[in-house]
């Protein structure tokens, strides 16, 4: 057993410890190497912990099931879902995002794998001491769920383990920051590629999310540990949502640039602009953790400038930067592949795409559904009075699990899927079963985000918590009316997880007992021409855009729809306010 | 040929944009300060707006001031307002009739002190929001449309004083929806909101 997960970290390396990647063409060291599969490996494995819990969560909340009561530790599960899932897949892809966005990218060994590894270790002591804080629970305390809001009687243990996990994640990612900065003291002048400059952005938004943990868990810490006696419920939850929302715009970023280097891998993409890509970034850099403050939208004590400045991501800077991409990346691939000649009519470069190829396939709904489902109820549920009618509402569940649990976990099962053939370089063992993941995950989990949304908004059912719809106890009134959608709703989130478990079996049976990929299985993942196709020419805006046009205005044209639908049924209630 | 994963060649920064590139940054960029407008217009101009005045408390003193309300209310009950007619001596006793135009609404684990209450239709009342213990989420509804829903977050340590006025009567239900510990499904509410030609005989004034 030890020697098989040996031989996963191993690859032919010159003497230098270098090799040639021969799908990507990146000079790539066994340091930075190593340590991305050590984080990518530790990331799945909290996936499957949080998968497991998706079972329990689903099937109580489907009530027809109704699989664990309130009193018998649904709020355990619900809690071992939130934190393994949100925060540990996530926060461990991150680092091996930032991995291969910085050294890997830039040709260079990873600095510091001592303290890279001191990270992860303390990383995992911080994920298994909340796993454990939770799940060993006693009568008497309250379970932390995601946010742990004071004053609940949550375990002293847990809030230290949550900051031992983000110190452990600022380690962790100190080693990434050391390559920038060894790549810029050589060539001073010289500009960072696209994906290491968003790499980059992705590492400073990080750091202000996790700074912001720290003090709400340290806050919280110093109370349960008597230190001060009374605790501000409202200023908690502002230095909590740093970390809460802030967490997610890591995932934003990395994701974005996850889809800017495999759409260029596996499809053929180009950089549309890199004045216009770049911006965006920037915008992201100044703006998109003020939106973190949409979840303090209905919180007292707030002036209402305050929160219209932040929720609106200050006018919108960062809505803008995500709709620059919506258009950039898309536009990179239409133009690559029409230079590449793949390109017929308004979207021939679209049909004529590797949909077999489940790289491309998972990046391409994660752009997709992000977008036209996470993206969009985001900025809904971010106005101020629409968010009156959004709040804690199973509508939010929605929007988060169509941006983190479909639009970013998409983009990194397609990424794990990748690594798998070229830093592993090993073959699926089905190629049938990892086509179906994409497909089967999209369709599956994108219905069952849309259901949510659809519950929370048009019937008002209340997220965390185990029994509302058909019955509240010592209550006539229930929200049995939305039953029905339950039923479509309750196989689609079985379907996922039974998906989601397909890629656990597709991505650990690979790399247990895949045989290894050849020079041609590695071609064979590439657009057709080659990466670097002969004959490109270096002006990629004279190429035709209309197909991203087309589809961008699509994409406006339900945001303008989806808009006016909301503030039309927020008009129909009663007056609320000042 | 650009690559993402090599640094680009030249000035790239002069470089041109694609037309219809820079037509969807118009589109966008107008949209969303479009959309910035709206909201900050709302706050002017609409009726649905999650502001009042906030106020520090201790939940002793808040729970004090809630008694004191609770005393001075009258009461009715639910099968009056039903059936619309006067309470009877023996009934009055599960509905608060607010004395004044301030509605106190208490939460705690696991119940909504102050309800049920009965109110009057196309009457502004303020709504006083706090928690004698954790955070709460205070969702109204009427019962007979559940897509007609709002949200409001409650803190212990802070009144909240949300002016509404029910335009329609009916029957408005609230449970909690922010997690309060276990126990916390069963938490639900109700404000009465009768006609005002009925109010006085539903109210038995």
């Amino acid at each position: 057993m030890l020697a098989t997960i040996t031989r996963l970290f191993e690859n032919d390396y010159d003497e230098d410890g270098f090799r040639t990647c021969s799908v990507t063409g990146l000079n790539i060291h066994r340091s930075a190497e190593v340590h991305v599969k050590l984080f990518g490996l530790t990331a799945v494995i909290a996936m499957i912990v949080g998968g497991l819990f998706a079972f329990s969560v689903a099937m109580t909340r489907w009530e027809v099931v109704g699989l664990i009561g309130e009193f018998e530790g649904y709020y355990r599960h619900l809690s071992m879902h939130a934190w393994n899932l949100l925060i540990f897949w996530m926060v461990f892809m991150e680092i091996a995002v930032l991995y291969v966005g910085g050294p890997i990218v830039l040709g260079r060994r990873l600095p510091l794998t001592k303290v890279a590894k001191a990270g992860w270790g303390i990383m995992v002591a911080g994920a298994l001491a909340v796993n454990y804080f939770i799940w060993t629970l006693s009568g008497g305390s309250d379970a932390p769920l995601l946010t742990a809001y004071v004053p609940l009687d949550v375990p002293l243990g847990f809030y230290g383990g949550a900051i031992l996990f983000l110190l452990g994640a600022t380690v962790a990612a100190l080693p990434f920051l050391v390559s920038i900065i060894q790549q810029k003291r050589e060539d001073w002048n010289g500009t960072l590629p696209l994906v290491a400059f968003g790499a980059f952005v992705t590492f400073v938004i990080a750091v202000q999310a996790i700074l912001g943990g720290i003090a709400a868990f340290s806050y919280a810490f110093i109370w349960q540990a008597g230190i001060i006696d009374t605790i501000n419920a409202g200023i908690y939850r502002q230095l909590y949502w740093i970390i809460g929302h802030g967490s997610q715009q890591i995932n934003l970023l990395a994701m974005i640039t996850v889809w800017y280097f495999l759409t260029h891998v596996v499809g053929g993409a180009v950089v549309a602009s890199e004045k216009v890509s770049r911006t965006a970034f920037i915008m992201y850099l100044f703006f998109i953790n003020l939106g973190a403050a949409h979840h303090l939208m209905v919180d007292p004590g707030l002036s209402a400038g305050w929160r219209i400045f932040n929720t609106s991501y200050a006018f919108y800077g960062a809505a803008f930067a995500s709709m620059i991409h919506a258009f950039a990346i898309p536009a990179g691939l239409e133009a690559g592949r029409r230079q590449r000649g793949l390109g017929g009519g308004l979207f021939g470069w679209l049909t004529s795409a590797p949909w077999k190829n489940p790289i491309f396939a998972s990046t391409i709904f994660s752009i997709i559904l992000f977008g036209f489902l996470g993206g969009i109820t985001g900025v809904l549920m971010g106005q101020m009075q629409l968010n009156m009618t959004w709040h804690n509402t199973y509508a939010t569940v929605g929007h988060f699990h169509a941006t983190v649990a479909l639009g970013t976990t998409l983009a990194f099962m397609g990424l794990v899927f990748f690594v798998i053939k070229t830093m592993f370089q090993r073959n699926f063992i089905s190629d049938r079963l990892a086509l179906l993941v994409p497909y089967g995950y999209a369709a599956a989990m994108g219905l069952a985000s849309l259901l949510m949304v659809y519950i929370g908004i048009l019937y008002g059912v209340p997220r965390r918590t185990s029994q509302v719809v058909s019955n509240i106890i010592g209550s006539e009134f229930s929200l049995s009316a939305a039953e029905p959608l339950f039923l479509i709703l309750g196989p689609m989130t079985l379907l996922a997880i039974i998906v989601g478990a397909v890629f656990v079996l597709v991505a650990v049976g690979s790399l247990l007992g895949g045989s290894r990929t050849t020079e041609s299985d590695a071609q064979a993942l590439l657009p057709q021409g080659g990466l670097v196709p002969d004959g490109g020419s270096d002006s990629v805006h004279a190429v035709e855009m209309r197909g991203t046009f087309t589809l961008c205005l699509v994409f406006m044209a339900a945001f303008v729809t989806l808009y006016v639908l909301n503030w039309f049924l927020l008009t129909q209630l009663w007056s609320i306010g000042a | 040929m650009t690559s993402p994963l090599d640094p680009p060649d030249g000035n790239w920064w002069d470089r041109a944009v694609n037309r219809r590139e820079t037509i969807w940054l118009g589109i966008a960029g107008a949209w969303s300060l479009g959309i910035f407008a709206w909201m900050s217009g709302f706050t002017r101009f609409g009726d649905q707006n999650p502001i009042g005045e906030t106020y520090d408390v201790e939940p002793e003193a808040y729970a004090a001031t809630v008694d004191t309300y609770e005393e001075n209310a009258e009461t009715t009950s639910t099968a009056a307002i039903e059936e619309s007619r006067a309470p009877t001596e023996e009934e009055r006793q599960d509905v608060l009739v607010p004395p004044s135009k301030s509605v106190y609404v208490f939460p705690r684990r696991f119940s909504w002190g102050g309800l049920p209450v009965v109110l009057e239709a196309g009457t502004e009342y303020d709504i006083h929001l706090s928690s004698a213990d954790v955070q709460h989420g205070f969702s109204v509804r009427p019962e007979e449309s559940l897509s007609q829903q709002i949200n409001l977050q409650v803190f212990p340590g802070t009144e909240w004083v949300v002016p509404m006025s029910f335009d329609e009567p009916g029957t408005y239900q609230v449970i909690c929806n922010e997690f309060c510990g276990q126990g916390h499904a069963s938490m639900h509410g109700t404000f009465y909101v009768v006609d005002p030609a009925e109010y006085e005989t539903v109210t038995g004034e």
